[in-house]
């Protein structure tokens, strides 16, 4: 996926000299449409053992036997870390999995990444993160409702394809700042590419003589 | 020097006027218009529903006689534009079949190889690829 980040890349370069005031970029959010663009096809491998249904279950034993899930430490975060991601702000209605009128922009920003040529063949994982307001129990069953809701958006108002997208939530066992478990930084949408939905294709033939 | 940068404004211009002519907006400008026109409505008698539900539509029209017209307006103007947009990015690739077998031989599909390809033979790509690219949002 060289090629493509480089192609990238080269987007994100028109867009700096096309807008130079328009990107506010922080370290942890990438909110422009260029930093999202970029963050999804940033891939350099995939890693098919992490799936969907592993990060669900994970979650959900840590909450069930309630144990700490340092997953900030974990093998599973460090492979996590490898995938090409972004991280949005997405706002949601107190308590609730309704998303508000104001993240309706960034939820386009995604569609018109994940519609794009670039990553039209992909696939990606959804992850909803709280922080510790709250019990652990109600955090997960949150985030995932808040995660399936921009999978619901983006299926049914933006097109995206359902066999592309998978939601999972993490509740607060993936915390941004585990120093700071009480901060808002905390509540966070997570988007992984995870893998290709299928083969890429045979090159184009050359015209017949 | 002079040359390339006359060369380099051309080439801004030349981006510039095609995305105004675009006849589809993004679909972050689509949902930035919805948020814009219908964002307080929905704020004050539609907190509870979703997007992607169909919940939202129906609560603006059951509150239609204090919902301003233009959400009304915005909203459908949104909606046919993501469903334009979503046609020509679906449609794409056959239209420009023939100028991808003239102009990109070889080629290997995917990660916008062929997008590129396409973008690089310009000069000879047919109107009707051209168009249905820009309506695609990925021809600028």
């Amino acid at each position: 996926m060289t090629r493509i980040t480089r192609f990238v890349g080269g987007l994100a370069l028109a867009a700096a000299l096309a807008a130079p005031l328009a990107g506010t970029a922080t370290a942890q959010s990438s909110d422009t449409d260029a930093q999202i663009m970029q963050g999804l096809s940033q891939a350099t491998l995939f890693d098919p053992a992490l799936t969907a249904q592993v990060l669900r279950q994970m979650a959900q034993d840590a909450v069930t036997q309630n144990l700490p899930l340092t997953l900030d430490k974990s093998e599973i975060a460090k492979r996590l870390d490898k995938l090409a991601q972004i991280t949005v702000q997405i706002q949601f209605a107190l308590g609730s999995d309704v998303i508000r009128p104001e993240s309706y922009r960034t939820l386009g920003s995604i569609a018109d990444a994940m519609h794009h040529p670039i990553l039209a063949n992909y696939k990606f994982i959804v992850v909803g993160n709280t922080d510790t307001t709250g019990t652990r129990a109600f955090n997960l069953k949150l985030s995932q409702e808040r995660a399936q809701a921009i999978v619901q958006a983006l299926i049914v108002v933006y097109g995206i394809s359902p066999d592309r997208l998978e939601a999972v939530g993490l509740g607060q066992e993936a915390l941004q700042v585990p120093s700071k478990p009480q901060d808002p930084i905390n509540r966070r949408v997570q988007i992984f590419t995870i893998g290709t939905v299928g083969p890429m294709g045979s090159p184009v033939p050359t015209s017949a003589p | 020097m002079k040359r390339f940068l006359v060369g380099l404004a051309a080439l801004l211009l030349a981006g510039m006027a095609g995305s105004a002519s675009a006849q589809t907006m993004s679909y972050a400008e689509a949902g930035a218009l919805i948020a814009k026109s219908c964002g307080p409505s929905i704020e004050k008698f539609c907190a509870k529903d979703n997007l992607g539900t169909g919940a939202v539509r129906n609560c603006l029209m059951a509150h239609q006689d204090q919902v301003p017209q233009q959400c009304f307006d915005d909203y459908a103007a949104a909606r046919s534009s993501i469903a334009k947009r979503l046609a020509a990015q679906g449609d794409a690739w056959n239209v420009c079949n023939a100028n991808i077998r003239q102009a990109c031989a070889g080629v290997q599909p995917g990660d916008a190889n062929i997008l590129t390809c396409l973008q690089s033979a310009s000069k000879v790509i047919r109107p009707a690829c051209k168009d249905i690219l820009v309506d695609a949002g990925w021809w600028q």
